[in-house]
């Protein structure tokens, strides 16, 4: 245990004296967050865009769609409840609210009616935003109808959707990139050790292997919680992504996902003989494994010849894991292919370095 | 790091109190228990071979060291001196032969002998972003039985670098550092590759005394040097190693007198004094002529003097630099592999 234990040390201060180390796997996967979030999120300005189903059709409801309309904050869009839902899960529309058949005889016989609204979870201050507004028209409504007790309440509803180009979209992504960088890289400090013969000095030692790899596993898996904490936390501050998902699932896919890579990263150091060539090979390797997975684009978005190139890659279903169990995305897979996928390329990577990895 | 250290501490406390416990003040009981000295040596080398693909590195090599000698191995680059230390340590599997080194198999069972041996790689580096005291702590940190780091740091003079990373060490310091390591475990057996290249002669000084207090308390220390002035001031027995082969073995004046029974007379070169005239002198058994000088080998150097001092007198010429000397590993060094030894 004491070995396990200074090593792992000794690695965490290593990593932490390397200031190009700290900037490409902490800074940049922040830089990354802000830079996408601002980018796609920035578009929609105030307005929104919300569908309205009108299923009542009276002279009242066309005049609740006028009030809404005047707020200028809500672009409108008619349609059937059902279009309009389908509408929104393909990231269409930012909310729907659904008029029910009632409200105009509400209005006049002063009963009560709801007015359904359907936001989207995932984005916390659009939602916000798009409630409050929609609730101070109902108020107003309301008001002037009546001067008494409510007639229209607002039954509010959540709609996940597959909201493309929104930070919703692109955190559980930047992570899963991140991840992937922290695994891949794991080859570099590797060969240098190699090169350097630190590992055969090491080797010199009781120290055994295993305890020597899964101090280096420790230390990255520590990285990656801290990538997590710190990607989940930059893109909830800043555009409003909450995890509505389960937590112990997130950190499943994030531990599955990390040693996924880290043996990936082994397999780099298998066959990279100098620090050059490590350097190199990591880039050749990270490169095609970030824009030829889904985790920026979604593959149905690709041309086709990539689409199965992207269908093999393990950062695709690591993405897509993440993004379903995190802000609760559409599903390129389930999350048991996700996982035996990402098992997959463990079990392949893990063998080749157990195979070709040389000490010396 | 600092619960590692209250734990020496209080290691180091508790052996104390022990040790005085006899009666009388003790200087604190530090070391390893050597296992009892039965007379085996301690490193046993038979006929060990290693190829490399078409080289074959290391090619029947047997010898054996006893405990408590320092025991030294010469040969020029390439002659397999590594390889067969390595084979010693656990670190290369040989393959025929055997090396017993501290009554185990190095290579069968390398595990057991890694927790008592203490070794020094050539061209090893460490952890460039550690501190001096963080590599110590954590070489420390990988073994059963361990010295504190304070103790290993003063004996290498490394305490003005102590909180310095090793990267950013001379040449020299880091070589000392690597020494260092060699001490974590305090071991029974210490294993050196080329430890003094690139130390000035004051560090230089301070390892070789530090391999004689580890000689003194029973230790026993193989290592592989380039210098012929190590050799002669360290060891006590050295081997000369050529193509895989062990050339000769023995103690330096033993090698030096198997070879060189004869001193030297040198002087530089006389033009019109020919070598017929020199081999004719009273006693001169050989003649040599190195880089402008004349050796002449001869067991009887009164006489041989005499004769060439008659002989340039006659030619009205005067014998410059005229020195006298004993024949050196050097010599023996040259004679076996043909060429000198360069660091």
């Amino acid at each position: 245990m004491r070995p396990l234990i200074a090593l792992t040390i000794a690695n965490i201060k290593s990593f932490t004296r390397d200031r190009a180390a700290i900037f490409w796997t902490i800074a940049f996967p922040i830089l990354f967050v802000v830079l996408f979030g601002s980018i796609f999120s920035g578009g929609s300005g105030s307005t929104f865009k919300i569908g309205w189903a009108d299923q009542d059709g009276t002279p009242a409801s066309t005049a609740l769609r006028a009030a809404f309309d005047s707020t200028g904050l809500l672009k409108l869009t008619d349609g059937t409840e059902t279009d309009l839902v389908a509408k929104m899960a393909n990231g269409d529309l930012d909310g729907v609210i659904v008029v029910q058949p009632g409200l105009g005889a509400a209005f006049a016989t002063d009963g009560t009616t709801t007015l359904g609204l359907r936001t989207d979870p995932s984005q916390q201050t659009q939602s916000a935003t798009i409630r409050q507004v929609v609730s101070q028209v109902v108020n107003a409504a309301n008001l002037q109808a009546t001067g008494k007790s409510a007639v229209i309440s607002v039954d509010d509803e959540a709609l996940q959707t597959n909201n493309i180009g929104t930070a919703a979209y692109f955190v559980p992504s930047i992570l899963a990139m991140a991840l992937m960088q922290l695994g891949v890289f794991s080859a570099i400090p590797l060969v240098e050790q190699r090169e350097k013969h630190i590992l055969k000095r090491l080797s010199a030692t009781p120290l055994n292997r295993a305890t020597l790899v899964g101090s280096n596993i420790i230390m990255r898996l520590l990285l990656a919680l801290m990538q997590t904490i710190l990607i989940v936390a930059v893109g909830g501050v800043l555009f409003g992504v909450s995890i509505i998902g389960s937590l112990a699932l997130v950190a499943g896919f994030v531990v599955l996902g990390s040693v996924t890579f880290i043996s990936i990263g082994y397999v780099i150091a298998s066959y990279a003989k100098t620090e050059e060539s490590a350097n190199a090979l990591t880039s050749m390797v990270q490169f095609p494994l970030m824009f030829l997975s889904g985790i920026f684009f979604p593959i149905a978005l690709m041309p086709d010849f990539l689409r199965p190139i992207a269908t093999l890659m393990p950062l695709t279903y690591l993405g897509d894991a993440l993004r379903q169990v995190m802000v609760g995305g559409a599903p390129f897979a389930s999350l048991a292919i996700d996982a035996l996928v990402l098992g997959g390329w463990l079990a392949v990577s893990f063998l080749i370095s157990a195979r070709y990895f040389r000490w010396q | 790091m600092i619960m590692i250290g209250r734990r020496l501490l209080r290691g180091y406390r508790q052996r104390q109190v022990t040790a005085s416990g006899s009666g009388r003040p003790a200087p604190p009981v530090w070391h390893r228990e050597l296992s009892a000295d039965t007379g085996a040596p301690v490193i046993e080398a038979r006929d060990l071979r290693k190829a490399y693909g078409q080289i074959q590195a290391v090619d029947g090599v047997s010898f054996t060291v006893a405990r408590g000698e320092i025991f030294g191995m010469l040969g020029p680059n390439g002659a397999g001196k590594t390889t067969t230390v390595e084979m010693l340590e656990g670190l290369r599997k040989a393959d025929s032969g055997v090396a017993m080194v501290l009554g185990i198999d190095a290579g069968r069972d390398p595990d057991a002998l890694k927790e008592r041996i203490g070794v020094q790689l050539q061209a090893s580096s460490l952890y460039p972003r550690l501190t001096v005291t963080e590599v110590i702590d954590l070489f420390g940190s990988f073994y059963q039985h361990r010295r504190p780091t304070e103790e290993i740091i003063e004996a290498l003079d490394l305490g003005e670098r102590r909180d310095g990373r090793t990267s950013e060490l001379s040449g020299g310091q880091q070589q000392r550092l690597s020494v260092a390591l060699t001490l974590v475990n305090d071991p029974e057996l210490i294993f050196l590759d080329e430890p003094t290249t690139g130390l000035d002669p004051q560090a230089r000084r301070l390892l070789w005394d530090l391999v004689r207090v580890k000689k003194e308390e029973g230790r026993t220390v193989m290592m592989t040097t380039h210098s012929m002035e190590e050799a002669e001031e360290l060891c006590d027995r050295v081997a000369i190693m050529d193509h895989g082969h062990i050339l000769e073995m023995g103690t330096v004046s033993e090698l030096i007198q198997r070879r060189f029974k004869d001193l030297s007379i040198r002087f530089d070169t006389i033009p019109g004094l020919d070598d017929a005239r020199l081999s004719a002198l009273p006693g001169v058994s050989r003649v040599v002529h190195e880089d402008g000088e004349i050796a002449l080998y001869t067991p009887d150097v009164a006489s041989s003097i005499g004769g060439l001092l008659a002989a340039t007198t006659a030619m009205g010429a005067e014998p410059k630099n005229l020195a006298v000397r004993r024949a050196t590993l050097e010599d023996v060094f040259l004679e076996l592999t043909g060429r000198a030894l360069r660091d």
